[in-house]
Order: structure tokens, then C-alpha cells, then sequence
């Protein structure tokens, strides 16, 4: 006994291989390697995606055009009222002018090949600037879809004219507007200045752009501060008894339900009940404020869990009601908090699309919404009805507005992170 | 019961600035406090000392209503302040905590600026009417509570980024700003080093010329330096109080003595 106590048995510090030690050692590696793999695969798959979207939605940032000679002649067009003007026999015109001494044939294929909006892009250049009547007016107006589409590359000359949406003829006409040098890509503006259209060549994104902006904003003018509040409440002045543990237990459920019942709850109760009208952005952001709203909760009421009680000591202890211990000095604190949690919310508001889809929001709408109550479709509502575009122009048109909408998200996320490194504090 | 004769004499010496009466105090079911009666003077330090969990921190707290924001607290019985009754319904608490004021175990300034942190009392209760009267108050406080030397130049900084003990004085400063009768502190150094806990003693002993204080200490040593009076609580009961030469040499119960001498605690 004295002997064992006398000299302990030798531990070397250094690792001799095969111990406990040592598979110590091989299972943090083991641990290390796992987490390292689930961040490269996380990645990875970002990067895949990020990667088929750009691929498949770059050519939807640029637009065919075909520059033509539009003769603008004053016994066509009434300067005094342009717009009347019958722009059909103007663009007939404008052929004769651009293909000189092209055959009747050939004449209509060129009206084909322009997109159904080129009289119009003449019609508002004239109408803009109507001391332009007696000239001949050089414009670039895009091309319809499938010359789009030619133009790109993703119509195979080498395919039999049987399958393929464009004929030899046409593809001549076209050849000869090329060769002229009249035919250029153009960066596409018209995906953010129009509104949807049947044509993918004049389909923009404002409808939708406008019609999310409506409904985030209105859904954050609900959700925000009746969230805060109910948070305030519950945290710092609702009696701790049954009554509040089942609103608890409830508004938590309520963050779980999923959203396409919010949606049917928002048929019956905000159209059909309250006599709201369908497709509006009004309504679109009651639904989703119904939807954030438990999310905004729970983060608030649990930043303002995080903030240490002697705050709300030191400021009672100098005589501060309670409604000013909770404004001045344990709301500010817990404002980084809440600030990440509407955040999350609003980024999942942006994205949702199964409550809009039963309250009407993919419908086809022309024009951009003028108030939050006009028609209106969001940007993943706009995707939604894109994708089921046959039309070949969509397909890309769809991974581009899929690329605005992570853009969109992307600059709001940058907006949280500035407001929370600005609210934040330290104690 | 020598001893309460000897409390009597000291009344009419005195003026008495809190008189509780019975208090009881129950945290749902269990019974904290049990018929405390003090009189706490005018321009003496009291100190409450006794093993942890004998009450004294609770019954500090119900003398400025500080229990009201726990739920589960109920407090019976009578504690008047000047003859008033603060736990009258017409009183607000916010009234009371301005003109009793409270400092506490772990320096918690707020995450404001050190001139923030002391103007916030006065602010809130109306007591400037300008910026050059509620400048005099912070400076006034700060002087008081012997850190306005020390950071006069950085009244702007934030007072989260002081020393644990000027942290603590700046507390004080953020308590006396709003002009309390009574001040009290809850085990006040027990978050400081010795040199701090030396500053903050001898601030104690100074601010005994305006206010009465009330202190509340694990450290028998600190309430026989600080305190004129103590009070010996154990077990939820108020044991012995008298004057602290008296508890500390000549305690009258057998309790206090073996809590003095190390026996019991």
C-alpha cells in the first residue's frame, strides 16, 4: 500500500498509439471530418443550385432586337391625336422601308418576326414625341419568342422543318434582317419595367415586384407591431396561470400550421365573409401577417427573456413605471433580436406562395397594381404561373425571376443585418 | 425584553423614517418573513445581517415594494414610511422607489452613458425643468458618490465600461440623483474587491449626514464598521436589533451570539 502511494505508475504525456487516448483522438477526427462533410455537401448543393438557375435564367436578362425603319407618315398618323392612328398599316409600312422590295410573303413573315409589342414601342415613342411625324423613325423593337429563341442558339437549324417552330422561309427573313445588321441582343429592361404578358418577349416582373412590395409592407404594418405587443404583454404583464400557458401553447402551434390552411382561412373568412377583393395585395398581407405573426412572437418574447433581470431591477430601483422599464431599457435591448426574427418572418413571407395561390393571387394580371387593393400577382406567385407557361421564352423567364426573388430576399437580409448592427448594444 | 426598552430610549433620541409592524411575507406557500417590527432611523445606517434565506433581503425589498413585481409575494402587515403607509392602495410605487432608493448586489448600470445612467431619475420624475439644473444634479450625485473625479472626462462613455467598484458608485450616483430620504443597499460589496469595498464603506458613512440607510451585508465585519444599528435576522423572524456596539459585544439572544461567533450561519 505504502509502495503504490510512494510511486504512482508512469503516464507519459506523449501518446503511445492504441490507448484511450488515442481513440479519443480518432473520434474527434471522426467528428470533425462529418461536420466539415455537411457544410461542403450544404454548400455544394447551394452551389448547384445558385448554378442551374444562372445557367438556365441568363437569357432572360437579354432581349432579341431588331432595329427598323418606320416611315411615319403624316396622312397616317394625326398629330393631334397619335395615338388613334391605325399602327398597323404603319408597321406594314415599316417592312416595306426595312426589307425594300420584299415580296408580300415576306412582307408578313417580317411582321411576325417583330414582337406583337413593336407597334406599340412605335405608337408611345410618336406619342412621346410627336414632332417625329414626317420622319422616318429608327427604332429597336424586341422580336417575338421563337426568333428570340433563334437568336440565342436554342432553335437547331440542323433539326427537320417539320419540328421545328420556325420555317426555312422564316429563318431566311430573319437571316437577311441579321446579315443587315439589324438584329442585336439588348439587355432586357422589360423583365422589370412590364407586367406580365402573354408574350414571353414583353412579360417583366413590375406586376409582381409591386405586388409583393404591397403585400410585405402591409403584412409587416400588421405583424410587427401586433407581434411586439402581444410579446410585451405576455412577457412582461400577463399573469403567469392557465389563461396565458394555452395562449402560449397556441400562438407555438400556430407557428407549425402550415400556410396553405392560413390560405383557406383567408378565403372564407377575408373574401368570402368580409366581402375583400380577390387577387388583392390588402389581402395577401392580412394572410401572411396571420402567418409571421407567431414567428415575430416567439423571437421577441424570447430576446426579451434574454435580457438580464437586474435591468429591469436597476430601473424600477430608481422609480421607473413599468412601462417605461419595458420602452426604455428592456425593449431597445431586445431590439436585435426582434429585429432577426421579423426578419426571418418577412424572408418568409416573400417566398410564400400556397396562401396567394387560394385567395387568387396567380391571376393573370396586365398591369401593375396602382393601390394594395388592385389585382396584383408577388414575385413567387409570378413564378408560379411562369413555370406553367408553355410558351419556350418562360422557361428561362422562370429561373430569372426565381434569381429577383433571392436578389430581393438578399438585399432585405443585408437590410436586417445593418438595423441589428446599429440597434445593437452591449451590457 | 430589555431589548425593545432600549429601542423605545433610542426613538425619542431619533426620529424614526420607517416603522414596519408585523410583516409577513409569503412567497406562494412558504412563509419568508414572520412578524418583523423595526424602526429604522433618520441619518443611521442599519444593517440587516443573518444567515442566508433568514429574509433580510426580503424584507428589505418590501420597503420599497420591490417584492410587488413577483408574482407569487405577499406581504401583510404595516410598514410606514414617515406615518405614511406605503402599501396603501393610493400610493404609487413608483413614488415610493423614487424617495426610497435601492442599490443592489451586482452593479447594474445601465448600458448608457455614465451621465445617461445618473440623469435617467431625475428625468423620468420630472425634477429639471433645464439642462444646466439636471447637468448640476449629475454632478452633484457623481460628487457625492466620490467617482466625479474619476470620470468627469468620459461622461459619455458607457457606464457598462467602468470597473466593477465605480460601476457599483456609479449606482449609488443613479440612486441618489433622484433625492431619496432612504437608501437601500443589498449586500452592496459583495461583488468587490476589498479596496472597492473600502471606497464604498466609507461613501456609506458619508452619506448617513442625509439620508437614512439601510444595508444589508453577509460581511459581520462591514456592519460593525458601517452601521450604527443592526438588526440579527434568522429563519424568517427578526431575532434582535439594537444598537451594533451592543449586538456585536453584548447580544441579549443565545442565536445572535453563536451567529456572531461562527457558530451558526
Amino acid at each position: 500500500m505504502a509502495d503504490v502511494t510512494a510511486s504512482p505508475p508512469a503516464r507519459p504525456i506523449r501518446d503511445s498509439g492504441g490507448t484511450t487516448l488515442g481513440r479519443r483522438h480518432r473520434r474527434e477526427g471522426i467528428l470533425r471530418a462529418a461536420g466539415l462533410t455537411a457544410i461542403l455537401l450544404a454548400v455544394g448543393m447551394l452551389l448547384l443550385m445558385l448554378g442551374a438557375l444562372a445557367l438556365s435564367g441568363y437569357q432572360a436578362f437579354t432581349q432579341t432586337h431588331a432595329t427598323i425603319d418606320v416611315p411615319l407618315e403624316p396622312d397616317l398618323i394625326d398629330a393631334g391625336n397619335p395615338a388613334a392612328a391605325n399602327w398597323r398599316t404603319v408597321m406594314r409600312r415599316a417592312g416595306e422601308a426595312t426589307l425594300p422590295g420584299a415580296d408580300a410573303e415576306t412582307l408578313r413573315t417580317f411582321r411576325d418576326i417583330l414582337s406583337d409589342g413593336a407597334q406599340y414601342a412605335v405608337r408611345d415613342r410618336v406619342v412621346a414625341d410627336p414632332s417625329l411625324i414626317g420622319t422616318t423613325l429608327r427604332i429597336a423593337v424586341p422580336l417575338s419568342d421563337p426568333y428570340d429563341q433563334l437568336h440565342k442558339g436554342l432553335v437547331d437549324r440542323a433539326t427537320p422543318e417539320a419540328n421545328r417552330r420556325v420555317s426555312d422561309a422564316e429563318i431566311a427573313v430573319y437571316d437577311r434582317l441579321a446579315a443587315d445588321g439589324r438584329v442585336g441582343a439588348r439587355f432586357n429592361w422589360a423583365l422589370f419595367s412590364a407586367a406580365d404578358s402573354r408574350f414571353p418577349e414583353l412579360a417583366g416582373l413590375r406586376g409582381a415586384l409591386v405586388g409583393s412590395f404591397y403585400t410585405l409592407a402591409i403584412c409587416f404594418a400588421l405583424a410587427f407591431p401586433i407581434g411586439i405587443g402581444a410579446a410585451i404583454y405576455l412577457e412582461e404583464f400577463a399573469p403567469k396561470n392557465r389563461v396565458s400557458d394555452f395562449i402560449e401553447v397556441n400562438i407555438n402551434n400556430l407557428a407549425a400550421v402550415p400556410s396553405v390552411v392560413f390560405g383557406l382561412l383567408a378565403l372564407s373568412v377575408f373574401i368570402n365573409w368580409f366581402g375583400l377583393p380577390r387577387s388583392a395585395p390588402f389581402v395577401g398581407g392580412l394572410t401572411l401577417a396571420l402567418m409571421v405573426m407567431p414567428t415575430i412572437i416567439i423571437a421577441t418574447r424570447a430576446s426579451l427573456k434574454a435580457v438580464p433581470p437586474s435591468i429591469r431591477e436597476a430601473a424600477l430601483g430608481v422609480g421607473a413605471s413599468p412601462q417605461q422599464v419595458v420602452f426604455q431599457h428592456v425593449l431597445p435591448l431586445a431590439m436585435p433580436g426582434i429585429m432577426t426574427g421579423t426578419i426571418i418572418g418577412m424572408a418568409h413571407a416573400l417566398g410564400e406562395t400556397a396562401p396567394l395561390l387560394l385567395i387568387g393571387m396567380n391571376a393573370f394580371i396586365t398591369a401593375a397594381p396602382a393601390t394594395p387593393f388592385d389585382s396584383a400577382t408577388t414575385l413567387p406567385t409570378q413564378i408560379f404561373i411562369w413555370a406553367d407557361s408553355p410558351e419556350r421564352g418562360f422557361v428561362s423567364r422562370t429561373s430569372a425571376a426565381i434569381l429577383v426573388l433571392l436578389g430581393v430576399l438578399l438585399a432585405m437580409n443585408a437590410l436586417a443585418i445593418w438595423l441589428r448592427s446599429r440597434f445593437e448594444r452591449r451590457w | 425584553m430589555d431589548d425593545s426598552r432600549r429601542v423605545e430610549r433610542d426613538v425619542t433620541a431619533d426620529e424614526v423614517k420607517i416603522a414596519a409592524r408585523d410583516v409577513q411575507v409569503h412567497y406562494g406557500a412558504n412563509h419568508a418573513l414572520k412578524d418583523v417590527s423595526v424602526d429604522i432611523l433618520d441619518k443611521t445606517v442599519t444593517a440587516f445581517i443573518g444567515p442566508s434565506g433568514c429574509g433580510k433581503s426580503t424584507f428589505l425589498r418590501c420597503l420599497n415594494r420591490m417584492n410587488d413585481t413577483i408574482a407569487s409575494c405577499r406581504v401583510d402587515g404595516r410598514i410606514e414610511l414617515e406615518g405614511e403607509d406605503i402599501y396603501d392602495p393610493r400610493v404609487d410605487p413608483v413614488q415610493l422607489r423614487a424617495k426610497v432608493g435601492m442599490v443592489f448586489q451586482k452593479p447594474n448600470p445601465f448600458p448608457k452613458s455614465i451621465y445617461d445612467n445618473v440623469a435617467y431619475g431625475p428625468k423620468i420624475h420630472g425634477h429639471t425643468r433645464s439642462k444646466a439644473e439636471l447637468d448640476g444634479i449629475v454632478e452633484q450625485s457623481l460628487r457625492r458618490a466620490a467617482l466625479w473625479t474619476e470620470v468627469k472626462d468620459r461622461l459619455g462613455a458607457p457606464g457598462t465600461g467602468l470597473s466593477g467598484g465605480q460601476q457599483q458608485r456609479l449606482c449609488i450616483a443613479r440612486a441618489i440623483a433622484t433625492g431619496p430620504e432612504v437608501l437601500l443597499m443589498d449586500e452592496p460589496c459583495s461583488a468587490l474587491d476589498p479596496i472597492a469595498t473600502a471606497q464604498v464603506e466609507e461613501l456609506i458613512d458619508e452619506l448617513r449626514s442625509q439620508f437614512s440607510v439601510v444595508i444589508v451585508t453577509h460581511s459581520m465585519q462591514q456592519a460593525a464598521r458601517v452601521s450604527q444599528r443592526t438588526a440579527f435576522f434568522h429563519l424568517g423572524h427578526l431575532v434582535e436589533y439594537g444598537e451594533t456596539g451592543t449586538i456585536f459585544t453584548n447580544p441579549s439572544d443565545p442565536r445572535t451570539e453563536s451567529y456572531i461567533s461562527g457558530r451558526i450561519g
